[in-house]
């Protein structure tokens, strides 16, 4: 299973997305406002499903808003933290 | 896709405002009087301003009705005159002392802490420090008396564009004591607030007042109705370890203010985003708040119909 598969599975699960499955999920649409839909509260959630499921903290704010882009860019950001250590 | 609750909901469902009820030459006027005469002539001044508002301004008289009329059920017209003027001299009183604060300086005022240690020893827990208060007394100065801690602390709030009532930092072009997060900023301000917390930080956020849309509130009972406050908090205190402390700054004397620590939440790890698992920590604020208004109802300054779902100006 391919980190962006991982994390749409992950995300559907953990944040309840009760009215969508992975499949539904544009791996290139924002998170946050149009696309996905997910508001601040599940940004609070992101972090801790991040660090629960891959170990990662996200470092600062800009690695963070960077990475919430997009599960596509989310994905990236995990792989780039993991390969690095 | 789920619909969102980002900026334009909330636009649609803030229909309350920070702003001053003051117009900018009344605040200078205030500001003025403070630099020429002192601190206690514009308390003079503020006697019998509040006396026209509450006499020939009924938009402020029915700001604080919704409150009053329950702290205070069964009233009579008088009493209820009363009531309003009693607040409305009281938030004047706390503005004019927020304003020679930034104006005189310190030496003006004076603020006690009654449970600094309690707070330091919460800080070196390492998992930052969430201060919950509310709109009682005058939190500016509990954020300005936070220096004490040694500790870099934000505070959640949205500034009301174009507002003219300045902050304590803003009278002498002091650095601010505490750093802002705006609510309305990018992710709600999500991001910044776990990195306050991450830091070993302190955060503070008004408990009584949603900042975001309904998905961030939890209906909780207060003054024996219905009310929406935040669980942010508490979400927050869950995903970071870190613990809650209730707060509430007062005016406790003529040139005094004292911190009162209401009560220290411990919220367990890992409750997830479901509303519901955050009622518990909703209802002990809530029930330190009425505590609060018990023993000092005119210093709970919260101008808007709280038990109305849709609050209203």
């Amino acid at each position: 299973m391919t980190t962006v598969e991982k994390l749409k599975k992950i995300l559907v699960e953990d944040l309840n997305l009760e009215e969508l499955t992975p499949g539904d999920i544009d791996e290139n649409a924002p998170l946050f406002g149009e696309g996905l839909g997910l508001d601040s509260l599940d940004a609070v959630e992101l972090i801790v499903i991040v660090k629960k499921h891959f170990g990662i903290e996200i470092q600062n704010l800009d690695e963070g808003k960077a990475a919430f882009q997009s599960v596509h860019a989310l994905a990236s950001y995990i792989e780039g933290r993991l390969s690095n250590g | 896709m789920r619909p969102t609750d980002g900026t334009d909901a909330r636009q649609k469902r803030k229909s309350w405002s920070a702003r001053s009820i003051g117009s900018r030459w009344q605040h200078r006027f205030f500001y003025a009087l403070i630099r020429l005469a002192g601190r206690r002539a514009a308390h003079v001044m503020v006697v019998f301003v509040a006396i026209y508002y509450v006499l020939f301004r009924p938009s402020v008289r029915n700001r604080s009705r919704p409150y009053l009329s329950r702290r205070f059920p069964g009233r009579n017209a008088l009493l209820r005159l009363w009531d309003s003027y009693r607040i409305t001299v009281e938030i004047g009183k706390v503005l004019v002392d927020r304003a020679a604060l930034g104006i005189l300086g310190p030496g003006q005022l004076t603020v006690r802490h009654s449970r600094r240690e309690d707070l330091l020893e919460r800080i070196r827990e390492g998992h930052g420090l969430i201060l919950v208060t509310a709109h009682a007394g005058c939190w500016q100065f509990a954020m300005e008396s936070l220096r004490m801690l040694e500790t870099p602390v934000s505070l959640l709030l949205h500034r009301e564009e174009g507002d003219v009532d300045l902050h304590i930092f803003e009278h002498g072009g002091d650095d601010a004591a505490f750093r802002i997060i705006d609510p309305a900023g990018p992710l709600g301000g999500a991001l910044e607030m776990l990195q306050v917390l991450k830091h070993g930080e302190v955060l503070c956020i008004m408990g009584d007042r949603a900042m975001g849309g309904d998905r961030s509130t939890i209906e909780v009972e207060f003054l024996g109705g219905r009310v929406r406050v935040p669980f942010t908090p508490y979400q927050l205190a869950s995903a970071t370890g870190a613990p809650v402390v209730v707060i509430f700054p007062y005016k406790s004397g003529p040139g005094n203010y004292s911190l009162q620590v209401a009560k220290v939440i411990r919220v367990p790890e890992g409750l997830g985003r479901a509303p519901e698992a955050y009622r518990p920590y909703a209802e002990a604020f809530i029930r330190a708040l009425e505590g609060f208004v018990e023993e000092r109802p005119y210093q709970f300054f919260n101008f808007f119909d709280m038990w109305n779902q849709e609050p209203v100006r």
